[in-house]
């Protein structure tokens, strides 16, 4: 709750650095670029907490708006916490919390919270359709391989994620790794929830998938998503997870590192590579996914002014992705990412997250850039480059 | 009501709707700063906030704000430390960091053509990619050349390029005209000549230096920039003493081969080279101020590689036979101090924390009168018994001091800082402050910029009446900024 974050609230300088980023000296919040009033920058929401501490604000549905567009991405934490030791993000995500608390929620939330409460997914689809993205595919049920292969949401109901879960797995065979799927018996890793505030169905989620893993001896998890990625790594630590997370990535990086992944086909191709949230900055996983691009020969790669640890969110966290209270438009954060994308003249905008994947997708084509740019997952491109089938690129 | 109805409709009509809001979320977080919180300062609830995109819509607005007697708080970026764009009688607050486009950056005139929504990070970036760089400034990336440079007079340190960075503005006026200063005064030296300064008589751009926004909305500023040198280079010199360091800054300045100069106290330092985290640790700040000598003067030069070499070895001269020694520091704190050396960096907002609670006393006198404000300010804090507010030990506070233009003077600026959460220890450090500015006004016979009302009345009536009196004419209706603390 607000109450426990009382000091960081109180210590806010109000200084602003929380929308600019340090060094690539560009705009880092997306909602606040969106919206431009203080109240959608860290800067303001955090006023806000001060308001409803001091009564001076009754939390509702309107005000929530601008608490529910942040979208998780961490940049605000970035530039505040090395200079003023504050986390806005912390007292956000704890605002979010509150409102959840006294139901006072704009309707696109609940309405999330709902289907997940009720589906098991924000998609609305029966949970025995979870494991058809595998069908079709040699991947193998979980019985006791050295990894699980855990997709997610996204990459169980979504047609893209399920092109790239697939082709991950596909790419995770070929390297040998030994891993299996937990098909229909898979439910969400529950970060979105949490992200929006929804403490106690995550706390569901979360515990209800750390003892399927004690149940399953599962030792090791290697997660299609950031997302997923991020939760299991640090937020299910509360309850003693007791098993490993890579991202995906990371297991890849190793495979080509050994010599087990060998890229050989030349892509002559220039790629720019957008870090998501939470896999660079909250996870400060920078590394793995460019070691794969820069594996691939012919490949190209040119840095976007805003990357690593300043990279500039798709719009997509924060629960954003399903509830899109962040808003659509030419200055949405997806739309303004792939500009900046083309901009550098990449041809490709390389993503490790479903996520990310699809809000620039669409992006593009909001922007009339087909012609011009794609959006492509890392995998996607180390599989053609690699020779394995790619089941998920057309 | 029916007026306030009737004038946010305009309002609504001329910036679209996207770009105006009356909802309270949006406009609490425009109601309170470090400042306000220190003084108890209220504000009132504003009817709106709207982000204008360009000069018309401001001299739109300025004249709807006239015809129904509506005040105005406009804010360039929107870091406001200083109690300065604050709607103390609510009414319109202009947002302009949307007004961000940097026009021009010209390597001929060593100049860039910025809106007040530009950041000094911003300006880098675009200067760099020409060779050029920003003037060096005490304040943080996320400020303004604007609002906190111009208007509210932070402090550049540099002696070879000496204080003012502003040379043309364009200005809506509070009665709603536009005024150009200097060679932009006219309309073909808008289009073409921009760039000089002292067109058409008095220095009309200075009217504007330390105004804190009295007189208009600067919609427009050609600011100078600074080449980029072969070799740019930050030394570090070490002090035992107060003293024999200031003697060291004015040998300096007679050289006039620096880039910067800044000397500081080793509780500024400790500040800039610790995480916000660790200067809550006693034992992690203790250690720190342990490895620090009492005062760091800190010394930029720049040039082709066979100058640089050449002025490092008269500085450490220099510095030597001042009683000084060059200060080894390890990487990552020589990076740190860089950082605030070279200018708009993050870092420097350390200096601020842990709790980011400050009061700043500052004061421009001569050289030989910077020690005795230092141990002035030191009897005051003593006498008020201000608190460490992590160790309760009495407070050690901050000092650095800058020569302007070849120490004619210089600036002296010492910060107290507190805990915002400690209420008691808060009224104490107010009390200070304003026994601190008593005697820097009349001990010292100088302060930074336009100070408080009160105070601006009572000790130089003659020159409040000048400045209302231009106030008066440029602003009949009293529509900017009104009922503020630097309200004229």
């Amino acid at each position: 709750m607000l109450a426990d974050y009382k000091e960081d609230i109180y210590h806010c300088l109000k200084c602003g650095a929380c929308r600019t980023a340090f060094q690539a000296y560009t705009p880092i919040c997306p909602s606040g670029f969106q919206y431009g009033f203080d109240s959608y920058y860290a800067i303001g929401r955090v006023d806000l907490a001060r308001a409803v501490l001091e009564d001076r604000l009754a939390i509702d549905a309107e005000v929530m708006r601008r608490i529910y567009s942040c979208t998780s991405c961490g940049g605000c934490d970035e530039q505040c916490n090395p200079a003023v030791g504050i986390s806005p993000l912390r007292i956000i995500e704890a605002f979010k919390h509150q409102a959840i608390e006294k139901g006072l929620i704009p309707p696109e939330v609940r309405d999330f919270l709902k289907g997940l409460q009720v589906h098991g997914n924000p998609y609305l689809e029966p949970s025995d359709e979870r494991g058809r993205w595998a069908e079709g595919t040699p991947l193998e049920s979980y019985s006791d391989q050295d990894y699980l292969f855990y997709v997610g949401c996204v990459g169980s109901y979504d047609e893209r994620g399920q092109g790239l879960a697939r082709t991950v797995g596909e790419l995770l065979q070929s390297g040998g790794l030994s891993f299996g799927i937990l098909g229909n018996r898979e439910i969400c890793d529950g970060n979105e929830a949490n992200r929006v505030g929804e403490r106690g169905l995550f706390e569901f989620l979360a515990t209800h998938n750390i003892e399927l893993f004690r149940e399953l001896g599962i030792r090791k998890v290697v997660a299609l998503s950031p997302h997923g990625f991020h939760a299991m790594k640090n937020d299910y630590a509360k309850w003693d997870a007791g098993f490993e997370v890579a991202h995906y990535t990371q297991i890849l990086q190793a495979q080509v590192r050994k010599g087990s992944l060998r890229p050989r086909n030349r892509l002559e191709v220039k790629a720019t590579f957008h870090d998501p949230c939470f896999l660079g900055r909250h996870n400060a996983e920078f590394e793995a996914p460019r070691f794969l691009l820069k594996s691939i020969p012919g490949l190209e790669l040119i840095e976007m002014d805003r990357n690593r640890r300043n990279s500039f969110c798709c719009g997509g966290g924060g629960g954003n992705f399903f509830t899109d209270m962040i808003g659509s438009g030419v200055r949405s954060p997806s739309r303004v990412r792939v500009r900046e994308a083309v901009d550098t003249g990449a041809e490709v905008l390389a993503v490790a997250c479903p996520n990310c994947r699809n809000m620039l997708e669409d992006a593009v084509k909001a922007e009339g850039l087909e012609d011009r740019l794609q959006v492509r997952d890392v995998a996607h491109l180390l599989a053609q480059a690699v020779g394995v089938r790619d089941r998920g690129h057309p | 009501m029916e007026n306030q109805t009737a004038l946010l409709k305009k309002l609504k009509d001329l910036v679209g709707e996207a770009h105006i809001s009356t909802h309270k979320a949006d406009l609490l977080p425009y109601m309170r700063d470090s400042y306000t919180n220190l003084m108890n300062r209220e504000a009132a609830l504003p009817d709106c906030v709207l982000m204008p995109r360009s000069t018309e819509e401001i001299q739109q607005i300025v004249l709807l704000a006239n015809e129904y007697k509506v005040p105005v708080y406009p804010r360039s970026f929107g870091v406001n430390i200083a109690g300065s764009a604050i709607p103390y009688q609510g009414g319109i607050v202009l947002d302009l960091k949307a007004m961000n486009q940097i026009f021009e950056v010209n390597e001929d005139t060593l100049t860039a053509t910025i809106e007040p929504g530009v950041c000094w990070g911003q300006l880098r970036k675009a200067a760099r990619k020409k060779a050029m760089d920003i003037i060096p400034i005490i304040g943080p990336y996320q400020t303004s050349p604007v609002g906190n440079y111009l208007l509210t007079n932070i402090t550049a340190y540099s002696s070879r390029y000496s204080m003012d960075r502003a040379v043309t503005l364009e200005v809506v006026l509070p009665n709603g005209e536009i005024l150009r200063t200097g060679s932009q005064a006219t309309e073909i030296g808008a289009e073409v000549n921009p760039y000089f300064r002292y067109s058409y008589g008095p220095d009309l751009t200075g009217l504007f230096r330390g105004s804190m926004g009295n007189y208009g909305i600067i919609t427009k500023m050609v600011i100078r920039l600074r080449p980029l040198a072969e070799v740019e280079k930050n030394l570090y010199f070490a002090f035992k003493e107060l003293k024999p360091a200031l003697k060291a800054i004015q040998r300096i300045e007679r050289l006039e081969i620096s880039r910067t100069v800044m000397l500081q106290n080793k509780h500024f330092t400790v500040h800039c080279l610790l995480s916000p985290e660790d200067l809550k640790d006693p034992a992690a700040k203790e250690e720190a101020l342990r490895s620090l000598p009492d005062f760091v003067l800190a010394v930029g030069i720049g040039g082709k590689a066979r100058q640089a070499a050449l002025y490092e070895e008269m500085l450490g001269e220099e510095i030597r036979s001042s009683g000084g020694e060059t200060l080894s520091l390890p990487d990552a704190f020589k990076q740190s101090l860089d950082e605030v050396q070279e200018g708009a960096g993050q870092k420097i907002l350390r200096m601020f924390a842990p709790f980011s609670g400050y009061a700043a006393v500052i004061g421009c006198v001569p050289i030989t009168s910077a020690e005795n404000v230092y141990r002035r300010v030191q009897e005051i804090v003593a006498k008020f018994d201000l608190k460490d507010s992590i160790t309760d030990d009495p407070l050690q506070h901050e000092l650095l001091v800058v020569p302007y233009d070849r120490c004619s003077s210089v600036y002296v600026e010492q910060e107290l800082l507190y805990d915002p959460l400690d209420i008691d220890n808060m009224e104490k450090v107010k009390a200070c402050l304003r026994e601190c500015y008593k005697v820097i006004v009349t001990e010292y016979g100088a302060v930074h910029t336009i100070p408080n009302r009160r105070l601006l009345e009572r000790v130089v009536p003659g020159y409040a009446a000048i400045l209302r009196g231009i106030k008066t004419m440029v602003d009949p209706n009293g529509i900017l900024l009104p009922g503020g603390p630097y309200s004229i």
